[in-house]
């Protein structure tokens, strides 16, 4: 019953995605809106809630995580309302864009919920199938070139995940036949699997699927590209929603992989992470527009909370990424006004703004774009602080605390590269360049609003208790 | 024994398609690197006595040996493609790559294949396969062969699966079949829009 009023308005979008009426343009958002009733009240039911027998089952953690990307799919649909007032979108095109919305949605779901490998990955691939369309959406050669990019690219690291899977479903068989596909019950076995090093190089190879996925070291640049070249919403929904779904893979693989052996994972999501925080700095340092600069720093944020969360920092890490989950599109979804007056151009991006509307909007961009350089009091801010002590508190246990406290170190200084351009960006964007009026419209402040709200919501003390409760 | 001789045929069709230079020789390398693969399947599922194996053995032939290179062949009438698909690499460097993968994926493979009990060489086999696939999508600059380079991906994995675990569960097996065929209809849509611009 709850797995079918969760997929239900997907299915509503998918069939009034083919209504030519020009109403439908209307009742496209309305299912998206009605995604969230479902999810509140499986936040309410008591946890674990089995939707499908073992394969489908709601845990405090996937029940944040959907939560969160349903109130981020929210946002982008009242963007998608005006999104022809700021690019040229063809009636067809933007139904075909819910259509494929509507795939990616019942994807994102299953692959969440799931507690089974194999339902995970069956999930996650309906989801990155849909994303290609939603590129291509975009009618011009860039965008149709990145879409095959992200087709053959996405296909190859969706390759490995599954690669991986394999060969972890292969380490815990002996012990656990076909079950060995569960998370819960591969965690509770971890320590008798017959051959961790088998488990241990799954969970390599599915990670770096995964982490190409996201963007990290070698593919850095990969997603940044593919995000200018498609419209500015598909580019939220990959930051807010997509990653979220490959995050909560890495966290479930990841926490079966801490119980096999906890040094080995430690060190190698460590080099990894770390790499590709170095190379993204420097890469945001040189970024000359908008998506790239957000993209990179998707990445960076990303790179930092499978840090954190390999760190023991669950909380530090669930917190960064509700942050990010908002942040991130909130910026993606301003880059369309920002934009649109002129695609590159930072100087005085931030000028031009007027009446109620226009000042709301300038203030919540500039409060966004501070808050994602981790400025107090934003969640970041907070979430870096917990994470570096978790990192700390796991130095304690070994005896690298002075290899660790130097990789700080390194970090504080990349994050101050970071800090550094964005703050010289904001200062271009609101002191330099002509002044030109630019207009924003009501759905897209409403969608920027609801983002500022659900940031100030994650400082709560109920949500932070909440947080502290997922182990 | 005919299963070592079928995976030897299911390697071999894989090696000759990274020299191939036609696609339509290309497609008949794929439809037969699938159907090894399904008889493949349909063989270690009657000898182990696994019905779902043997369903996912006939449904690979069905759809990957027949559907899917039917389908890139209408596609390819429909669309226009270049057949004439001559690899980047040239043919004497392929000749010293290939068995160098093929020994690199072995020695990589060592301590996994202590681990597995059975058909350990096979897995060995299977990620070689992934290797060389991987190796047909960058040799190419056309869209077709990376594709088929993606589906031949597809069939290196479904053989670790059938290998290394004596196969997957059928929902996972059905699950990937689907979005198998998910991907087709994407990669359908693409085309039509390079037809638009073009």
């Amino acid at each position: 019953m709850m797995l079918t009023l969760l997929v239900l308005p997907a299915l509503i979008m998918f069939i009034v995605s083919f209504f030519k009426n020009k109403k439908a343009k209307f009742l496209l958002p309305v299912s998206s809106f009605a995604i969230l009733l479902p999810i509140i009240k499986l936040f309410m039911l008591p946890k674990p809630y089995a939707l499908i027998g073992s394969y489908l089952v709601a845990d405090k953690l996937d029940t944040y995580i959907l939560l969160v990307s349903s109130i981020v799919g929210i946002g982008v649909t009242l963007a998608l309302l005006t999104l022809d007032k700021h690019v040229k979108v063809s009636a067809n095109a933007y139904r075909r864009f819910y259509r494929f919305f509507a795939i990616f949605w019942v994807g994102l779901t299953v692959s969440i919920l799931s507690n089974h490998m194999g339902v995970y990955w069956i999930g996650l691939e309906l989801a990155t199938l849909s994303t290609v369309y939603m590129i291509k959406t975009n009618h011009t050669r860039a965008a149709h070139k990145e879409a095959w990019n992200y087709m053959i690219v996405g296909a190859i690291a969706i390759s490995l995940v599954l690669f991986g899977i394999i060969l972890m479903y292969a380490s815990a068989k002996p012990i656990l036949g076909e079950d060995a596909m569960q998370f819960d019950l591969l965690l509770s076995h971890a320590k008798e699997i017959p051959s961790p090093f088998l488990f241990e190089m799954g969970f390599a190879i599915a990670t770096v699927g995964m982490f190409v996925k996201m963007g990290f070291f070698p593919m850095n640049l990969w997603l940044a590209n593919i995000e200018r070249a498609s419209f500015y919403p598909v580019a939220a929904l990959f930051s807010g929603i997509l990653e979220s779904a490959v995050i909560i893979g890495f966290f479930r693989f990841s926490q079966i992989a801490m119980e096999v052996n906890y040094t080995h994972l430690f060190g190698f999501v460590f080099v990894y992470t770390l790499l590709t925080i170095f190379i993204v700095s420097f890469l945001i340092f040189r970024a000359k527009d908008f998506m790239r600069l957000f993209s990179l720093s998707g990445i960076e944020h990303m790179a930092l909370i499978a840090l954190f969360w390999v760190s023991g920092g669950t909380f530090a890490a669930l917190l960064h990424f509700g942050a990010h989950a908002f942040l991130k599109p909130a910026l993606f979804l301003s880059t369309g006004v920002l934009e649109s007056n002129g695609k590159y151009r930072i100087a005085g991006a931030l000028r031009g703004y007027k009446g109620k509307k226009g000042q709301l909007f300038w203030v919540l961009v500039s409060l966004f774009l501070l808050a994602i350089i981790s400025l107090p009091p934003s969640p970041m801010f907070f979430s870096e602080l917990y994470g570096f002590g978790a990192m700390i508190e796991t130095a304690k246990h070994s005896d690298h605390m002075l290899a660790m406290i130097g990789a700080i170190l390194l970090l504080l200084i990349l994050l101050s590269v970071i800090f550094y351009r964005f703050v010289a960006i904001y200062q271009s964007m609101k002191y330099e360049g002509k002044e030109e009026e630019k207009k924003v419209y009501a759905s897209e402040l409403f969608a920027l609003v609801i983002f500022a709200l659900c940031l100030a919501a994650l400082l709560l003390p109920s949500s932070l208790d909440y947080l502290r409760s997922i182990t | 024994m005919s299963v070592d001789f079928l995976i030897g045929l299911f390697l071999a069709t894989l090696i000759v398609a990274l020299f191939t230079s036609r696609l339509y020789r290309l497609i008949l390398w794929y439809s037969l690197n699938s159907l090894m693969l399904g008889i493949l399947a349909l063989l270690i599922g009657q000898e182990l006595d696994d019905r779902a194996m043997l369903i996912t053995g006939a449904v690979t032939i069905l759809i990957k040996s027949i559907g899917i290179p039917y389908l890139l062949k209408n596609l390819s009438h429909k669309f226009n493609f270049v057949r004439q698909i001559q690899p980047e690499i040239k043919v004497q460097y392929a000749i010293i790559l290939i068995p160098a993968i093929l020994v690199f994926t072995f020695y990589l493979a060592e301590p996994i294949t202590h681990m597995i009990h059975g058909n350990a060489n096979y897995v060995a086999i299977s990620i070689s396969s992934l290797f060389l696939s991987l190796l047909l999508m960058m040799e190419h600059r056309n869209v077709a062969p990376k594709i088929i380079g993606f589906l031949s991906m597809e069939n290196a994995l479904f053989l670790l699966g059938i290998t290394a675990t004596d196969g997957m569960p059928m929902l996972v097996e059905l699950g990937i079949f689907f979005d198998l065929l998910m991907a087709i209809v994407v990669i359908n849509l693409l085309f039509h829009g390079e037809e638009m611009h073009s």
